[in-house]
Parts: structure tokens; C-alpha cells; sequence
């Protein structure tokens, strides 16, 4: 038993510490221009790490106000998506027949490339407010919610309705209803098809938030920096905004990898 | 009375049922959009609208139709998505195969794959675009990218779901590594890797459209944004949306098509039924 | 105040979702939620009989309602905002403009060659406003900027002197050609495979014709391409005031920029005589700072004439109007020459890059602002 979790540490410790010390090792490549010989670019178009910190530390309140605006955006559109997406799951896995035809209809949604879905919900959210940013976050906070709802519900669908042998048949011979079916079989079978879905639809929410920014009405959020800034030419503080995104990006996965482990380990 | 049961009980026609309604509320909201606003066809264009503009022969620059354009475009994105997919599979399948036979690899390389998907696309590609030297070939480069996340980490999951009793067996049979992974661990992860080919055909196709928003040229990311800019009708940029919708359903149907004609599992499942 | 608009997004987004999962129809909700919103920002209404020009931008600044598409488009309109004391702020402005037909932007940017025709005329795409919609121009309130200009880096104009010089030679003749010929210079275009409507070709290059041919100030130029050394500094003065980089070190380069930086006048002079010797580069290609559309025509008009290849060029047009910008595209190889702004390049340069405009082919500003009358 000591030896197992004793290996088990040490594997935790391994898989912490391995991508660390290869991001150690790109980090060093990338500063001492190792980087730039390798992918054949100059160190305009891909900037010294700690000229972009710089920018980074000069422009903290600037950068964190656009942070905000597009975190808010992410999460609540991630929080809208999956909560429509598992609703959406209930229906079908309770109506099948009817249901698995509107399944195929918000899948079909995500083969919408967002760069076309973004003018468009844009456009069709222009009477919702006189006020420029309020109708500006709600359209980017509709598309986000899109974007999340196809990858949850059709996991959710898969949870509701793909039951362990014979477990339908136990709930059958406690003589359960269809409510005691769902509440104390159904729903709790989901819950890890639910983290499979947010594990798509976390990266997923920050990629269409950033996207939705660069149509908005209202100017603000991360990924509108990076465009305003790439077309202007300024790579250095363009690059500054994708780190500040991809930081956005890990901190979100850790925390839902986080709080899959807290959830999961109670189940077991 | 049968066949009206089996028709109205068959999946297929609840999902035209959907579409159904779909149209329906489509058709009611571009009624209202019409009476409201001067130029609907930017919100919300009738259906016959978009039907029209793509029957209709008329000439949208020197010499194409708006149909002509949008095929001939479709072809220049389609194909490259199509070799972008390509390398993004191989290259997915290589890198779950070496995840799979190197757990150090799995532990260093894994966390950036993820890292890839999340770096916006933008700040990418003019890097991208430096090395290739080339905007077709950054292009492919920037799909394949965008591609082989979701074959890699399928794929990776299949060789994992490999049971420990039939490497139990294999290691009975004294089987070396090449044949442990020839007979047992490859043949037993394709189910996977075919999920992740199918998630990832419609994204080859939205990727390789949003690529094609970087630079002008040939492409329907180009028309479409074109269209938005106001370069021609409007209607070219429905179409392309409408497009690829089902273009993308299409590719996910069709890989599923391909799974069930290569793979032996599957017509034993569907035997066993 | 930005806590209750945040609320109130969080409110309609969620009242919009909710309507939609129980199917209502979602136009009930979003009525009601914009008629709350609305009622909480009455008050700000437009002042009445307001008709000068400077009162018209104080009114439409003081309500957020000053539209503009950013992305380094926005200078001029800083310029103008704080020569009437206003906050540096713009709604971003869509590539329609729809925002100006619905009112939700009431001064909306415009080019007079493109978007100016659009809500104008009664061609396709067109809004059909006719006289019934006013301008406010750059140049007359003295913050005009200069835009389409002709530029490489500086390191291929010195290993390419001659490529260079016969580049703008066969490029103005171009110009001069199709300035005086708008209407056939606007099918070359269209027949070159651009898809903007003919209509609209017409109209653009009869615009466009005006913007090379007049300067800031009004005066006819002569001269195609010619870089007018005061409109020149006037640009650069007011970039330096209205860029703002986040990056320390290209804004103190940004401070530091003078003419001589952004600018060689000498390859043109030596292309207007003609004295240049066979190009270096022969194949040489161009990236347009948008669609190919008859704002471009010159170049257009050029190839299909064949004055490139009277001077041994085999030249590429490559459109731009996508996120991999002309300065960018020019900067690492991708394209030999562009046509971009002169507040664009000047920023490229503050950021690091070594651009070089070689010629200043519209002589004033065509950007306006656009009102309801």
C-alpha cells in the first residue's frame, strides 16, 4: 500500500514537474534567440519573453480591465451553454424519438464557422439595448453560449442514456418512477460525461469569446487587443495579449481538472 | 397504417420535423426583420432569398455566378482542409502512438497540446506564415494545427482503454513490443481514433474558412468576409454559411460511412443486433 | 453605473435564453428589457436644432454614438473628438453600415469612395439616403491624415533601386490613365475579377479620381504619387498625438520618427524622369491594403494596359483586407510592395518594422463622417 501511493506521488510529482522543466527549456530557447533560429522568424514578429513581461508589468490595470471583459464573457456564456446543453440532453433522452433529431440540429450549429456566426448573432442582438456594451457583451455572451451548448448536450445525451447493464432493471424491480429513475440513475451516470464535455467547451469558450470580441460593437476584451494590435503592427503588446489569454486559457483547466478530481474522487 | 407509424416513428423524420420548425421561425423573423429594417438581407434574409441568389444567373464580378463563386472557392478551402486534416491525422496518431509508448513523452508533451488549441489563432499565424513563407502553405499548416488535437487525445484514450488482461495475454504469447501494438493496441484504439476523426472533420472545414479570413485570395473565408465587408451582395456570405453547415454535417456522416466500410467491429456489431 | 449595465446584460442574455428554451418568441423579451434600458438613459437626447458641424459631433460624442472601425482606422477621428474637447472614444463601426441606418451610430464613418456611396446611392447594397445625409470632412476641419500610399522596406529599395523606380513609374501612369478615364478604369477593375458591383466600380473610381488629384487644402495636383511635404508632417504630427502604444519602447520610438524615417521621395523623382536602369527583380508583387475594388485602380489599370510590362516587371496584385496586415505581409517577404496608410506605416515602424513609403497616391483624406439630415 505505502509503495503504490509512494509511486503514485511520485508520479504526480513527475507529471507536475516534466512539462515544467520543458517549458523552462522553450522559455531559455525563446530568450536566447535559440527559438527564432529554429523557426526561422526574428524577434519582431515573435518577441523576447521579457520584453513582453515588460509590457505586460507597464500595462497590468489595462490588460486586467480587458481580462475581466472577456472572462466574464467566457464563463458566462460556458455557464449559459452547458446549463441549455444538459436541458437540451434531458428533453431528448426523455423524449428520444423526438429528441435525437434536435441533437443533430445543435451539432450541426458547431459546423457553423464562428467567424460566421459572430457578425450574425451581432446583428440579430442590435435592438436589445441602446447602450453600446450592454448589447455588446450579451451578443458575445449568446455566441459563447452557442459554441458550449452542441458539445454538452451531446455528451450529456450520451450520460443520460448510455446505463451500466442491468441498471435500468434494478431501478425497475425497486419499483422506481421516472423521476426517481432520472434523479438517482440518470443524472448521477452524466456526471463524468459532463467534465468530458467541459474539458471541450472550457478551451472552446475562451477561443469564441476572444473571436466574438473582434465584431463587437463596444471596444474591449483580450482578443480585440490582439487583433487591434497585430493590424497596427505591434507584435510585442500583441504577443502580451496572448499570453495574458493562454494564462486565462491554463488557469480555467487547472481549476475545472480541479474540481473534476474533487467531484470524481467523492463518487468513488 | 404501419407504414405511416414507421415512417412517423423513424428518427429521420423528426429530424425534418426540426428543420421544420426551424424554417418556420426562420421565415416568421425575417418577415418581421423585412418590415423593420432597410437592408434585411444583413439580418436576416428570407430563405427564398438565399435560394434564390444561388439558382440565379446573374453575374456577381466579371464572370462568375454567385453559385460558380462560391463552388469554385469552396474548392480551393475544401482541398485544404482536406490536406490539412490529412497531416493533422497523421501527425495526431504519431504523436498518441509515441504518448502511448512514453509515458515521460505523454507527461512533457500532452499540457502543450492543450496550450496549442488555446493560443488564439491570430497571434499564430503571422509566426506561422514566417516559416512557411508561403500564405497556402500557413494555411494548411495553421488546419493541420487546429486538427489533430482532437485525433491525438481520442486516440491516446484508446490505447489506454486497451484491458490489462489482454496485455496479460499478449505478454503470454511472449509478444514483442512491435506486436503488441500491430495486433492488439493499434486494431483496439481505431473505435477512438474514428471519434476523434469525426469530431474533427467539421473542424478542418471551420478551421480552414477562419484561415482564410488572414490574408485575400482564393477561399470561401475570403468571399465570406468579403461579403460582410460589403464587397458584394450579402447573400454570398449566406450562402456560405448554409454551406458549410451542411458540408460540415456531411463530413461527419461521411467519415462515419468510412468507419463502417474499413472496420471489421462494426459489421459485427451490427450483425449482433 | 458599469456594475448595473453589466447586471443588465447578465439579465437580457439570461431573460433571452430562457425565452428561447421555453420557445417563446424571444422578440417579447428583448422588447421589454430594451424598453427598461431605455428609460434609464433618457434624458441624453440629441439637442435640438442642433446643425453646426461641431455641435453635431459634441451631441453625437456626449452619447457614445460616433462610430468608427478601429484596427488603426480610428486617428483622424481622435483628432477631430478632442479638437471639440471630446473623450478619444468610438462604437465599433461593422463593415455595413447598418449601425447608421438604425441610428445606433449616429455620426458614422465613411469613405467618400466607398461607404459614402453606399448610403447614398440605390445600386445594390445601397441604403438610397440621397441628399438626405450630410458629411463632416476631415481635411476641411484640418485633421486630415494621408492614406493610400505605395511603400516596400527599406532594405529592398536599396537592393532593388531600379525594380523600385520602374515600379512607380509604370504604377502613376497607371494612375494618371485611369483618372482620366474613371468610367473604363472602374471595368478593368471589375473585369480583373473584383466582385464589387459595377455600379459601385463607377462611382469609387469617380471618387477616387477627386482623392489623387486634390490636395487637403483643395488645390488641384498635377503630379501622381507626390509626396506633399506639408500634408506629409501634418500626418505624422498627428500620429504621434493620437497613437497610443502600450509598448513603452515603440512609443518612445514613435516620439522620435521624422520624416526622413517613414519617407524617400528620391525613388519617385528618379521614376517621373524615368532614369532608372533594368529592375533587379522582375516578378515582383503588391498587397492592397483592402479588396480589390476600384480604390486601387491604378494598379489595376497598369497591368491590364501593360505599362509594367513595358518597363520588364510580371507583376502579382494580391488583395489585403484580411488579419495578416500589408505592412506585415511586406515586412517578412510575403509581398514586395503595398498600399497602406500613412498612420499605419508610421506605427509599423515605431513597433520595429523598416517600411519605406515610396509614394503618396491620394493627396488628401477621404474619410468623413456621415449624418442624418
Amino acid at each position: 500500500m505505502s509503495v503504490r501511493s509512494n509511486s503514485k506521488r511520485k508520479n504526480a510529482v513527475q507529471s507536475a514537474i516534466l512539462p515544467l522543466a520543458f517549458g523552462a527549456v522553450l522559455v531559455t530557447a525563446w530568450q536566447t534567440g535559440l527559438l527564432h533560429k529554429l523557426l526561422n522568424t526574428d524577434e519582431y514578429v515573435l518577441p523576447y519573453p521579457t520584453r513582453i513581461l515588460t509590457i505586460i508589468g507597464e500595462n497590468s490595470d489595462k490588460i486586467m480591465e480587458n481580462v475581466w471583459a472577456s472572462l466574464e464573457v467566457a464563463l458566462l456564456g460556458l455557464v449559459f451553454g452547458s446549463i441549455l446543453g444538459y436541458l437540451i440532453a434531458v428533453f431528448a433522452a426523455a423524449f428520444t424519438k423526438i429528441g435525437s433529431g434536435s441533437l443533430t440540429i445543435i451539432s450541426s450549429f458547431n459546423a457553423i464557422p464562428i467567424v460566421a456566426l459572430a457578425p450574425v448573432i451581432i446583428n440579430w442582438t442590435k435592438d436589445v439595448s441602446p447602450e453600446a456594451e450592454v448589447r455588446s457583451t450579451v451578443a458575445k455572451v449568446v455566441i459563447v453560449t452557442i459554441v458550449c451548448m452542441a458539445s454538452m448536450s451531446v455528451n450529456a445525451y450520451r450520460g443520460l442514456t448510455e446505463l451500466p447493464a442491468f441498471s435500468q432493471d434494478l431501478m425497475k424491480t425497486y419499483g422506481a418512477g421516472r423521476i426517481t429513475e432520472f434523479a438517482k440513475l440518470r443524472l448521477p451516470n452524466s456526471v463524468p460525461y459532463i467534465f468530458t464535455a467541459l474539458r471541450v467547451s472550457v478551451p472552446v469558450s475562451i477561443i469564441s469569446a476572444l473571436v466574438s470580441e473582434y465584431f463587437a460593437e463596444y471596444v474591449i476584451g483580450v482578443g480585440r487587443q490582439i487583433r487591434e494590435n497585430i493590424l497596427i503592427a505591434q507584435y510585442s503588446t500583441a504577443w502580451a495579449y496572448i499570453i495574458v489569454a493562454c494564462v486565462i486559457g491554463i488557469a480555467m483547466y487547472v481549476l475545472l481538472i480541479a474540481a473534476e478530481a474533487l467531484v470524481l474522487k467523492k463518487r468513488r | 397504417m404501419k407504414i405511416v407509424r414507421k415512417i412517423t416513428g423513424s428518427k429521420l423524420f423528426f429530424t425534418l420535423l426540426w428543420i421544420a420548425a426551424l424554417i418556420i421561425i426562420w421565415e416568421v423573423f425575417a418577415y418581421q426583420v423585412e418590415q423593420t429594417k432597410r437592408t434585411p438581407e444583413n439580418v436576416l434574409p428570407h430563405l427564398s432569398g438565399v435560394v434564390d441568389s444561388i439558382t440565379s444567373d446573374k453575374k456577381i464580378n466579371g464572370s462568375q455566378t454567385a453559385f460558380q463563386m462560391v463552388m469554385e472557392n469552396a474548392g480551393a478551402t475544401l482541398s485544404r482542409a482536406a490536406i490539412g486534416y490529412v497531416i493533422g491525422i497523421a501527425l495526431g496518431f504519431i504523436l498518441a502512438l509515441v504518448m502511448s509508448l512514453s509515458g515521460i513523452v505523454e507527461k512533457i508533451v500532452f499540457p502543450y497540446l492543450m496550450l496549442i488549441q488555446i493560443i488564439p489563432i491570430l497571434g499564430m499565424a503571422p509566426i506561422i506564415n514566417a516559416i512557411t513563407g508561403d500564405i497556402a502553405a500557413s494555411r494548411i499548416v495553421i488546419a493541420a494545427i487546429l486538427t489533430f488535437y482532437p485525433v491525438a487525445a481520442n486516440t491516446l484514450a484508446g490505447f489506454k482503454a486497451v484491458k490489462r488482461e489482454s496485455h496479460e495475454l499478449m505478454y503470454s504469447y511472449s509478444a514483442n513490443k512491435f506486436q503488441l501494438y500491430t495486433k492488439m493496441m493499434i486494431p483496439s484504439c481505431i473505435p477512438y481514433f474514428f471519434t476523434g476523426l469525426k469530431i474533427s472533420a467539421p473542424m478542418a472545414i471551420t478551421a480552414s474558412i477562419l484561415v482564410d479570413t488572414l490574408q485575400g485570395g482564393v477561399g470561401l473565408g475570403c468571399l465570406l468576409s468579403q461579403s460582410l465587408k460589403g464587397a458584394m451582395t450579402r447573400y454570398v456570405f449566406w450562402d456560405i454559411v448554409f454551406f458549410s453547415a451542411i458540408i460540415g454535417i456531411l463530413s461527419f456522416y461521411l467519415i462515419g460511412i468510412i468507419e463502417k466500410l474499413l472496420c471489421p467491429y462494426k459489421k459485427l456489431e451490427q450483425k449482433g443486433r | 453605473m458599469r456594475l448595473s449595465k453589466k447586471a443588465l446584460a447578465v439579465l437580457i442574455t439570461a431573460a433571452m435564453i430562457t425565452s428561447a428554451m421555453t420557445a417563446c418568441s424571444s422578440s417579447s423579451s428583448s422588447a421589454d428589457a430594451s424598453s427598461a434600458s431605455s428609460s434609464s438613459t433618457a434624458g441624453s437626447s440629441t439637442a435640438d436644432g442642433a446643425t453646426a458641424d461641431g455641435d453635431r459631433i459634441i451631441a453625437a460624442a456626449k452619447e457614445g454614438k460616433v462610430g468608427n472601425w478601429g484596427l488603426g482606422n480610428e486617428y483622424e477621428i481622435f483628432a477631430l473628438l478632442t479638437k471639440y474637447g471630446q473623450e478619444n472614444k468610438f462604437i465599433s463601426q461593422a463593415f455595413d453600415m447598418d449601425g447608421f441606418d438604425d441610428g445606433s451610430i449616429t455620426l458614422a464613418s465613411a469613405m467618400t469612395y466607398n461607404e459614402l456611396g453606399l448610403v447614398k446611392n440605390s445600386y445594390e447594397g445601397g441604403y438610397k439616403y440621397g441628399d438626405k445625409v450630410g458629411i463632416i470632412d476631415m481635411n476641411d476641419e484640418g485633421v486630415a491624415m494621408l492614406e493610400d500610399n505605395l511603400f516596400c522596406t527599406k532594405e529592398f529599395a536599396k537592393k532593388n533601386p531600379n525594380t523600385v523606380k520602374a515600379f512607380i513609374a509604370a504604377s502613376m501612369k497607371g494612375w494618371k490613365y485611369a483618372c482620366e478615364n474613371p468610367e473604363e478604369a472602374a471595368k478593368i477593375v471589375y473585369e480583373a475579377g473584383s466582385s464589387v458591383s459595377s455600379d459601385h466600380q463607377a462611382y469609387m473610381a469617380s471618387e477616387v479620381k477627386k482623392l489623387c488629384e486634390t490636395d487637403t487644402k483643395g488645390n488641384k495636383v498635377t503630379d501622381y504619387g507626390k509626396m506633399d511635404e506639408a500634408a506629409m508632417q501634418q500626418t505624422l504630427d498627428l500620429a504621434k498625438k493620437y497613437i497610443k502604444l502600450d509598448d513603452s519602447t515603440a512609443a518612445d520610438k514613435l516620439k522620435s520618427l521624422t520624416l526622413d524615417d517613414i519617407r524617400s521621395t528620391s525613388y519617385w523623382e528618379d521614376a517621373m524622369k524615368e532614369s532608372f536602369d533594368k529592375p533587379e527583380k522582375t516578378d515582383v508583387s503588391i498587397q492592397l491594403k483592402w479588396l480589390p475594388q476600384a480604390q486601387f485602380m491604378g494598379y489595376f489599370v497598369a497591368n491590364a494596359k501593360g505599362y509594367y510590362k513595358d518597363v520588364g516587371l510580371n507583376v502579382n496584385i494580391v488583395s489585403g483586407g484580411g488579419d495578416i496586415g500589408e505592412t506585415t505581409a511586406v515586412n517578412n517577404g510575403t509581398v514586395d510592395f503595398g498600399v497602406t496608410w500613412v498612420s499605419n506605416l508610421i506605427s509599423a515602424n515605431a513597433g520595429g518594422m523598416d517600411l519605406l513609403e515610396i509614394a503618396q497616391v491620394y493627396q488628401r483624406s477621404g474619410l468623413v463622417l456621415v449624418y442624418k439630415k
